[in-house]
Formats: C-alpha cells, structure tokens, sequence
C-alpha cells in the first residue's frame, strides 16, 4: 500500500513517516502543497493524508486540485475543530478528516477504513463468532464462553469484549471504546472506560491462566494472547 | 498648503457654520432691508413727481395778476428754483419749445419723466395755446443714497458675522473643554490601574450618560480582564505540572544509558502525560468556542431521559463498583445537540459519582418548568454525600475552581469539567444551579423548551 503524506511540518511528518512505515505502507512525503499536489497527479497512491494549513498552497486548494481528475481517498488532517472547517473539507471532497492533536493508533484505525472502503471487496460477512484462544464470543447467541465456563457479561461489557475481539492484537484508545461502545465521543474527564475493562478482566482473566486483556500504559488497552512459548 | 485633515473638528465646523449662519442671517435682513427700502423710494419717488405734476399745472393755469406779468420763462424758473433735481420742457402742438431746462447730461436711466398735455396762458400769448409739457425727475441722490445704504448694509453684515462668527468660536471652545477635560481623564487610565473611573462631577448632562457608560464598560473590561489574568495563571499552572513532569523523566532518562524497558516505562508515562496536555487544550478550545458565541449544531428534538439513559449506561461500571444505584426519573422534550448534553450530563454524573456516598442512589430528574409563560427542562443529577459549603457553591462552575484543594493534582480531573456544563448549557440558551444542604447535593442544567409547532 502505497501512501503520500503531505505536512509541512518536518518533526510531525519524519515521526509519521516512520510510524505508518512501520505498520508496513510505503510512505512518500511532500513538505508543501505544490510537490504533494504535483506527486499525488503524477503518482497513483492509494491514499493521501492531507494537511489542511501548507505553505504555498494549503490543504484545501490541494485537494480542490486533486479532485479534479483523481479519486484517491483524502484524509484530511486538521489543527481546527471548527465546524466550518470540517465542512469545508469535507465539501471539497476529503473522504475523513483528523483533528490534531491525534493518537498515532487513531490515524493508522482511519486510514485502515479509508483504505478498506476504497478496496470495495465484496464485504465478506462478518462472522458470527469471535474466538481468541480459548475465548469464544457468539454474536447471535449474546453468549460468552471461555474454557468452557459461561461468562456472565452485562450487555455493555460483552459489545466491549466483542469490539477487542474483533479488533484483536490492535490498541484501542480509551476515546475510541467510549465511543464505539457507548456512543460517547468527547474526551471525558472520568475513568469510566478504565473501570469498565478492570470490571471485564475481572469476568474475562481473572478466573484463568493466562490474561487475554492487556493495559499498553498512555495508549489503551489491546486483547491478544501473550502465551509463553 | 498642507492638506486639510480629513477627520472633521467639531470645534471648527461649529465655528464655521456659526459664520456661515451668521452671514446668511445678516444677509438675509440686510436683503429685506434694503429690498424694502429700494421699494419705498420708488413710492415715494412717484408721489413727489406727483405732487410737482399737480403744483406746476396749476402754476400754468394760474391766470392771477402776480403770474400774468411774468413770462412763462420766468414763471418756469421761479417755480424750479430751489429745486435742483427737477427739470421742464414745454413743446407747443407746432413743435416749437418753448421752454427747456433739462440739463445735457441726464438720461433717461437716472430719471423719472411724467408728459402731460397744458394750456399755456402766458402773458405773451393772446390766448391760451394747446402744448405738452415734460417734468423730469433726477434720481442720482435717491440712487446714491441708495446704493450708500446697500453699503453699509453690505460692510454691517461681514463685520457682524465676523464678530458673530468670532464669539461663536470662543463660545464653542468653550462649550468643547469638557471634552478636552475628559480626554485627559481618558488618558490617564491605564491597565494597571482598575479602580480609576472618569468624574463626570462639573460635566454638562449631555456628557453624563457618556461618562456612566465608559465607567460601566471600565467595570466590565475589569471583571473580564480580572477573570482573564486569573484563567492565565490556572492554565500556566495546570499546563506546569505535566510539562515539569515531561522535562524531567526526559532529562533523567537520557543522563544514563538505560534498558529498553525503563525507557519504555518513560515514554509511556510521558505519553500519559501528553494526553492530559491535549485534553485540557482541547477542553480549553472548547470553552473559548462557546465563549465566541458558537452555539450548538446538530440541533434536534432530543428526549432528555434518552440521553441521560444513555449516560447512566455509560456509568454503570462505575455505579457497580463504587455500590451507586443510578435512577432516571422523568422526561422533557427539548431542541439540543444531543452528543453535547450527552457530554455535560456525563461532566455531571462523574462529579456525582466521586462524592457519592457508597450504597446511595445517584437520582437524574427530569421535569418541565413554567415560568412567565415560557417552558423550561430541569435536568437535575442529585447524590447524597458531604455538602459544598456556599461560598464554593457559586464558584463551582467557575474554569479551574476546586472546592477542595487537596484535589488539585488528582489524575484526571482537571477542573474544567462543570465549566464546559455551563458553557454547553449556555450553548443552548439555558443555566446551570447547584444546591447543597442536609447531605443532599444537586447540579443541574435549565434548558428552553422547544415551542411545540
């Protein structure tokens, strides 16, 4: 997957450079909207994370331009939460849009459904029953099992544990559960997504042998199996 | 010559239109006066050639022994001497003249002439003889005192509007040093010094509400700059203790080569550290937003009990552990940002949650209130737990206030989560209010009811 990154800001670009290359993209990055607005005609990249403020031309100029004659998914990155901004990005045709400051594991989450939106495989369908090692989660049933044993989960606990699961060996941020579980999407000064994970360990780890839960400090929290080899 | 100055002067466009005014004014009599007086010299003009017309025919008439021994030269001359700006000619039917005293150099534009048919019964003639005799009239005086009266008029009027416009301007300076004294007064303030406020003692009352309005807006831009200093100084602080945090594990950490591990260990609690950052400059781009007036945008009916349910939901994990039962009671139908209220009930209910007592119930109550006609949601979050003491009370909604400080450093809370209530609740044109007392405490949000179409 080949990915253009267009941000005048040589620290923050270097950083996500490395970061996205370490998920595995090639990266190229242009540090003004003349070269990236010139590589993004001339190359065929399979998406572009924009900077909405360059010099030269911004952000937005850019990808009026692109829009011309190219679809590639935009993913705009923006300093300003303004709605009318977001509008306007999003009028001129980015596909998504990121307020900075961001999370590292949030942009690469947005950039994996820009990218699978824009592959349009014929959806496989979703599976009916999430498993990771001896945890078996029936989405149908509502029916949670490890090594046997049912687990009693409230109905906001088992879509939790349903959403590590299928988003397994990946970090999740503590904004992203609270608003993919609950539909809560501010930043809250509460510890309510830590309480409710230690609350599932207590239901889903404690009782066995090995922890499928794992807390990755200043990040969120990844489920996956850390079995010893 | 230099370039006038754009910006008008009051004083000297008052000064000049006195002038003007003055001129105009005087002008205007001096027209009339002379106007009139130009007319009653006509008048009068007419009536003496009138009056001289009857006397001279009546001295041709005249057939008295005195008049009989003279000749009609005499007669004549007699009757115009004395009268230097009169003058005769009598011409006979034939077209002989008899007499003419009109002198060369009159004209006819400086005279007035009246011709009348007489009989001439001198002594020389036998009988009386059919003729046309000519009175003329000089105006030269009457004119030169005419045009001397325009004159003085004329010379009246500039030297009185010079006067008139020279006391006006003296008049108007004076009138403006008010202004001037207020000007300095202005100039004196300064912002350091808050409690000056202008004296409008000796001030006209023209001048009087301009000086209540400036100390009244003084009052406000204090309050505002007082509260401004303040907020400066909580931020500086909060944003302190993080980035002292920060500069320190970096420092220590990179004084010694260390394991991957304890790096790691760094970075991580760095990044917890960074987050914080973030949130509160997020919540603080928030609170300047709604202090910039922008309102709330995905507007729509919204059930308050949904929301609240939503949220209650969201707490459950933290109402088990802490042994809180969380209760909705009620429901109103309001126009609102439902993710915004979502946030400041949830700002609400993790205030709730910390002061709690253990094995009480948290009670969200939703009811409508009438007052003067208009409908409003009540949505109040009441714990039972130890009370706020008053003067916290009104403070609580305050950015960065704590009631208890040895909360200051805790975790997560840094202070501006009943703020941004008040700022959502401000979003949609409502209130907050806060009431503690008997172990009873309650935080609440008043929101304007929807009118129902």
């Amino acid at each position: 997957m080949r990915l253009l990154l267009i941000e005048d800001e040589a620290k923050l670009g270097e950083y996500l450079r490395k970061g996205l290359a370490e998920e595995s993209y090639t990266v190229d990055v242009a540090t003004n909207g003349i070269d990236g607005l010139h590589l993004a005609m001339e190359l065929d990249y399979d998406l572009v994370v924009l900077d909405g403020m360059l010099p030269g031309i911004d952000g937005f100029a850019v990808l009026a331009a692109l829009r011309q004659s190219k679809s590639t998914p935009v993913l705009m990155l923006t300093a300003r939460a303004d709605v009318q901004d977001r509008v306007r990005g999003l009028q001129s045709g980015a596909d998504d849009y990121l307020i900075k400051p961001f999370a590292f594991s949030e942009l690469v989450a947005r950039i994996q459904v820009l990218l699978r939106r824009a592959q349009a495989h014929p959806a496989s369908p979703e599976p009916t029953v999430l498993r990771q090692a001896d945890l078996e989660l029936d989405l149908i049933r509502r029916k949670a099992v490890r090594a046997g044993v049912r687990l009693d989960l409230t109905a906001k606990e088992f879509n939790l544990l349903a959403l590590l699961l299928r988003r397994q060996g990946e970090v999740l941020s503590r904004t992203e559960l609270a608003s993919q579980v609950w539909d809560m999407n501010f930043d809250s000064e509460t510890n309510v997504v830590e309480v409710a994970v230690r609350r599932l360990r207590m239901k889903v780890d404690q009782p066995f042998a090995t922890p499928l839960i794992h807390t990755v400090r200043g990040m969120g929290y990844v489920l996956e199996s850390r079995a010893q080899p | 010559m230099s370039a006038a100055p754009a910006v008008p002067h009051l004083g000297r466009r008052l000064s000049r239109w006195m002038a003007l005014l003055s001129m105009l004014g005087l002008g205007a009599v001096s027209l009339v006066v002379f106007l009139v007086f130009d007319s009653t010299l006509s008048a009068r003009q007419k009536e003496m050639l009138d009056q001289k017309q009857q006397s001279l025919m009546h001295v041709l008439r005249d057939d008295s022994t005195a008049h009989r021994d003279k000749s009609l030269d005499h007669l004549l001359s007699d009757f115009l001497a004395g009268h230097g700006d009169y003058a005769i000619r009598v011409v006979d039917n034939q077209g002989h003249v008899l007499f003419d005293s009109i002198p060369a150099d009159w004209n006819s534009h400086h005279t007035m002439l009246r011709s009348f048919a007489v009989g001439i019964t001198a002594p020389q003639y036998h009988q009386a003889r059919a003729a046309t005799a000519t009175l003329v009239m000089d105006l030269r005086p009457d004119e030169a005192l005419l045009r001397g009266l325009g004159w003085t008029l004329f010379a009246a009027m500039v030297a009185g509007s010079l006067l008139l416009a020279l006391a006006g301007g003296l008049l108007v300076q004076r009138s403006l040093q008010p202004i001037e004294s207020l000007v300095s007064q202005i100039s004196l303030l300064s912002a350091r010094d808050f409690a000056r406020r202008l004296d409008g003692s000796g001030l006209p009352q023209e001048l009087q509400p301009i000086v209540t309005q400036f100390n009244a807006l003084l009052d406000r831009l204090a309050d505002a700059y007082r509260q401004l200093e303040a907020f400066n100084a909580d931020v500086a602080h909060e944003l302190n203790t993080p980035l002292a945090t920060l500069i320190s594990s970096t420092e220590v950490v990179l004084r010694k080569p260390r394991s991957v591990d304890e790096l790691r260990d760094v970075l991580e609690s760095n990044l917890e550290d960074l987050r914080r950052i973030a949130g509160m400059v997020g919540d603080m781009l928030f609170l300047s937003r709604a202090d910039q007036g922008v309102g709330a945008r995905e507007i729509g009916v919204v059930s308050l009990a949904a929301v609240a349910q939503d949220v209650v939901e969201f707490y459950e994990a933290v109402a088990l552990d802490a042994d809180l039962r969380l209760e909705v009671v009620g429901d109103a139908q309001v126009q609102a940002d439902a993710p915004l209220l979502r946030r400041a009930l949830s700002n609400l209910l993790s205030n709730a949650t910390r002061y709690a007592l253990a094995g009480s119930a948290i009670r969200i109550d939703i009811r409508t209130r009438w007052q003067h006609e208009h409908a409003h949601a009540v949505i109040s979050v009441t714990n039972t737990g130890p009370d706020i003491a008053p003067e916290h009370l009104r403070h609580l909604f305050d950015r960065f206030y704590r009631a208890d400080a040895s909360r200051h450093n805790s975790e997560r809370n840094h202070g501006l989560g009943l703020a941004i209530v008040k700022a959502i609740a401000k979003m949609h044109g409502g209130s907050v209010f806060a009431q503690s007392q008997g172990g009873v405490t309650t935080f609440g949000l008043i929101l304007p009811v929807a009118a129902v179409a």
